[in-house]
């Protein structure tokens, strides 16, 4: 299209739908592919440059320059990954999370990142000599930062501010090249090499979902409470970028071509993904022990289970229970990360903290299909006796959270049925494929107002602001809720007082048979036991991993872990691995242990 | 939506599923024999592999099937909304299918939305027409068909013409017989156009040389393309019909019989009884002798014995004075009579009494 005579004329052509206009002889406007003519004529476009002023001479000495804009600035992948967590870390800011967040913790990690992975700070980079050929500067720019973050990364304070830092960093690692020779099939200079099969091996280089592993990561350094659970559940909502988040790039930072297979999203990586990843990740940074998670720190399981506990609307009384199963699991040794040692993986705070919430319901409702509702049976005859008592009923809380939560979740399915994934800018993989896609949108993007000219209601549902929450429990009156509040019942139909402590009223505990295994080999066997476990225990499971988005089975394999801990921890061993029954009877060393611990 | 492949698999198999994870389902889907029943290609299968966007648009499917069932149709736009952004898949091929279903089930919701519009209407043609190329024509028909349908000639014949002057290298090769349709429904809706000049020329008393210009116009353009149309073998009754008013207005009346004789003879074209029916019409109208009326009528009595025009035949045979017509008629009623819905005609019992009075007279 000819830009300086049509003057950036975009209409679409009404019989093609092409935007591809010349301008006839006589100073008509005519579509170059159908040739069809229209009204505009050039006359009335010369009259508008001239009066705005000098502008199509101006238009002309500027040519070259425009054209140098077009094409853009040289990149390397790199600069546009570290443009992107530039942009989550600071959808992370504006959420709460304290500013040295992003200076100190995250900034340093993807220094480490690009020393360990040779794409920068470094004698020798990853890239092939081709490149070192083609820039004669590239030496003289890694000399600079290679002074300054060699070894003490971690303990010096940077020295120019945040934002400065960003931008410069980026600068002086891609160099000045001599001629503005970027790669034909790509924006950025080493799409090419960055997708090689020997990097990809390597696994060292990042990826989209590594940004949100390096994310977290750099969030468990700085003990904030946002979980990884969490963090998944904002970029599902959009409030950190990370779906077209290449949208975010300054405008000289051209993609197409091979960058496409970098930066372009089409899933969010589920949870025990993005786990793996950040272990992965932690493992190759070479991470020390990381900062403990003590009492006051939001994640440690103490205060977490206290905001799931609320989240699912269950009785406080409940939160002691829950720190005397705790106590005996001895989780406090394994709350803290530390990469290095292979014995302690990076460990699920929330799935965690969920496991722990469900082993107290179990303890005490056993969760067998009958003793639950034979104990809400004694509560409800216990409230109508005492009508000022607010015992603890299961059977209500139940319903409660059953219609609250399928209500939650067919607003779950809608949202997924209307999310965007498609961007304004849309990638496109080769210069050919421009015109096509570019098409394309445009016409999506009608059919799209067109329909909701039709439906008369916006199409994106109004996005809520990020909340920790997913449920709202409350009065009556009280605003939007989803149920009455539980969290001020008593837990008086379910408990006992025997001599000096306080212990459940159900006697038993099951466990599901377990059998030897091979670690590295089987995955789960969570979809075949799941018939055999008794309905309410499974609907449970459903419950948690629908606040946490995480399939029922990881939250199931996490509760056998820590069941494991839990019961492993008493003196005297029942007779208890393998055996295949559903119910064992463990009165004697409960009552053991519970005296126990309530001994001091 | 039922799981038809569990339920047409042998039970025996049953058991080997229940040992592995969901994980390993795809596996041993595979060892699994397929039954073997043309079974629609599941649309709502979720793959094992599939990106967060094709799930996204799956279910965004599933909701627009659920909704238009329901008949909810303002819900069915705004999810419609959602769902245009298939259009940009990146997938191989699967762009035309998409558009196709937008397509479709756009139409729908326009037909039954209480709001829509012509211009709506409109304008949602164009777009799904830039949409695929493939079927660009199809669409460019049925937008003319909407507009013919709410009377809207003359928007419907421009939107032919430019359908017509489409090329697009080997597709528009491809599709000779879409172009050939809307060739003729060019003629047809000149036609259309035609007959309302002529109303308005009839209906007012002086004479207008403007409108009577076009209406020769049209009838030129109408009668080049109709008669290229007639050359195909092939089913046009509404284009003979039209082709035949206007030759008769112009009084063209060879013509007419030599077109309608064609239609009717030509071995190349399918047999079509009603081509007989208005042959004979056309020749009762201009009083054709009688002889050439049987024997219109002895073809179609061959084509199908049980015409309603049987009855009239039987009266012309009796009319005539030869005697094998009295045979032949004779025949032709007893034909009729083997059919369940003549037999309660009190017309065809008559004629039968006529004929056996004559017979019994000889």
């Amino acid at each position: 299209m000819d830009e300086e005579q049509t003057g950036g004329y975009s209409e679409i052509c009404g019989q093609c739908g092409e935007v591809d206009w010349g301008v006839s002889d006589e100073g008509r406007f005519y579509c170059r592919s159908c040739h069809n003519v229209i009204e505009r004529t050039k006359e009335v476009v010369d009259t508008n440059t001239f009066m705005i002023g000098t502008s199509r001479v101006s238009s002309i000495s500027k040519g070259t320059k425009r054209k140098k804009l077009e094409q853009g600035r040289e990149w390397m992948v790199c600069e546009g990954f570290q443009f992107i967590l530039k942009h989550q870390a600071e959808a992370l800011l504006a959420m709460g999370v304290c500013p040295q967040f992003k200076d100190d913790v995250l900034c340093q990690f993807w220094r480490m990142y690009l020393q360990k992975s040779r794409q920068a700070y470094t004698k020798n980079p990853v890239h092939d000599g081709k490149f070192r050929l083609r820039s004669q500067g590239s030496g003289e720019s890694e000399s600079a930062p290679e002074l300054s973050v060699m070894s003490d990364s971690m303990m010096s304070a940077s020295e120019t501010d945040g934002d400065g830092d960003w931008a410069s960093g980026g600068g002086s690692v891609s160099g000045h090249t001599s001629d503005g020779v970027s790669s034909v099939c790509s924006g950025s200079v080493d799409a090419v090499s960055y997708l090689t099969p020997r990097q990809r091996r390597s696994q060292g280089l990042m990826s989209m979902p590594k940004t949100l592993a390096l994310c977290h990561l750099a969030l468990l350094w700085a003990r904030e409470a946002i979980t990884l659970a969490d963090l998944l559940r904002f970029v599902n909502e959009g409030h950190i970028p990370y779906v077209n988040a290449y949208e975010g790039f300054p405008e000289e930072m051209r993609l197409y071509g091979r960058d496409s297979l970098i930066f372009r999203v089409e899933s969010i990586p589920s949870y025990s993904h993005l786990h793996k990843e950040a272990q992965t990740l932690a493992v190759f940074l070479e991470l020390p022990l990381f900062p403990p998670i003590t009492l006051d720190c939001l994640l440690h399981p103490t205060l977490l289970t206290v905001r799931y506990l609320t989240e699912a609307n269950l009785p406080d009384e409940l939160h002691d229970w829950v720190c005397r199963i705790m106590e005996k699991a001895g989780m406090e040794s394994s709350v803290t990360f530390e990469p290095m040692r292979s014995r302690s993986p990076l460990p699920h705070y929330d799935v965690q903290a969920a496991a722990l919430i469900i082993i107290a319901m179990k303890l005490l409702f056993k969760l067998d299909d009958h003793t639950e509702w034979d104990l809400s049976n004694d509560a409800s005859d216990k409230n109508k006796e005492n009508p000022d008592g607010n015992s603890f009923n299961l059977r209500r809380w139940y319903r409660t959270m059953q219609t609250a939560l399928t209500t939650a979740a067919r607003r779950q399915q809608d949202n997924i049925a209307r999310k965007h994934w498609k961007a304004q800018k849309p990638l496109y993989t080769s210069k050919k494929d421009k015109l096509v896609v570019l098409k394309r949108r445009r016409i999506a993007e009608q059919l799209q107002l067109s329909f909701q000219k039709l439906s008369g209601s916006p199409v994106a549902p109004p996005s809520s602001p990020p909340s920790s929450f997913c449920f709202c429990w409350g009065e009556e009156g009280e605003g939007v809720r989803d149920g009455p509040s539980m969290h001020h019942h008593t837990l008086d139909s379910s408990v006992r007082l025997r001599g000096a402590s306080l212990q459940p009223s159900n006697p038993e505990y099951w466990h599901p048979a377990l059998r030897a295994c091979k670690p590295r080999f089987c995955k789960s066997h969570y979809a075949e036991v799941e018939v055999t476990l008794p309905r309410m225990y499974v609907w449970l499971l459903g419950l948690f991993s629908f606040l946490l988005g995480v399939k029922p089975g990881c939250v199931y394999e996490e509760v056998l872990k820590v069941e494991r801990r839990f019961l492993r921890s008493s003196k005297s061993q029942p007779r208890a691995r393998a055996t295949p029954r559903k119910t064992q009877p463990k009165k004697q060393p409960k009552r053991k242990q519970t005296r126990k611990t309530c001994s001091r | 939506m039922d799981d038809l492949e569990s339920e047409l698999r042998v039970p025996g198999e049953e058991l080997g599923e229940n040992e592995s994870s969901d994980d390993d389902e795809s596996i041993n889907r595979k060892r699994i024999k397929k039954p073997n029943l043309p079974l629609a290609p599941p649309i709502f299968k979720e793959t094992p592999r599939e990106t967060g966007f094709h799930k996204t648009t799956r279910n965004c499917l599933q909701h627009i099937r659920e909704v238009l069932l329901h008949h909810r149709w303002q819900d069915a736009a705004e999810y419609m909304a959602s769902y245009s952004q298939t259009l940009e898949d990146t997938t191989a091929n699967m762009p035309q299918l998409y558009a196709e279903i937008i397509w479709r089930i756009g139409t729908e919701i326009l037909h039954h939305h209480p709001e829509s519009k012509l211009e709506d209407y409109n304008s949602f043609y164009e777009r799904v027409k830039h949409s695929g190329v493939k079927h660009y024509l199809k669409v460019c028909l049925e937008h003319s068909f909407h507009l013919l349908v709410n009377g809207q000639f003359e928007d419907a014949k421009r939107q032919l013409s430019i359908a017509e002057s489409w090329r697009y290298g080997k597709q528009s090769a491809g599709q000779s017989q879409r172009i050939k349709l809307i060739q003729a429904y060019s003629g047809f809706l000149d036609y259309f156009i035609w007959s309302d000049k002529k109303a308005t020329v009839s209906s007012t008393d002086e004479y207008d040389a403007a409108v009577n210009q076009e209406m020769h116009s049209y009838f030129r353009q109408s009668s080049v393309n109709l008669k290229e149309i007639m050359k195909l073998p092939g089913v046009w009754d509404p284009f003979v019909l039209s082709y035949i008013d206007m030759l008769e207005f112009y009084n063209d009346h060879e013509g007419a019989v030599t077109v309608l004789n064609d239609y009717a003879y030509d071995n190349s074209f399918p047999p079509n009884p009603n081509a007989h029916v208005y042959l004979y019409r056309y020749m009762k109208k201009h009083n054709h002798p009688l002889k050439k009326l049987l024997k219109v009528l002895k073809i179609l009595h061959t084509l199908v014995p049980s015409h309603e025009m049987m009855p009239e035949y039987c009266s012309l045979l009796l009319q005539s004075e030869k005697e094998g017509d009295l045979q032949k008629a004779l025949g032709v009623v007893l034909d009729l009579l083997d059919y369940s819905s003549w037999r309660s005609s009190l017309d065809v019992w008559n004629h039968l009494r006529n004929i056996i009075k004559r017979l019994r007279m000889k």
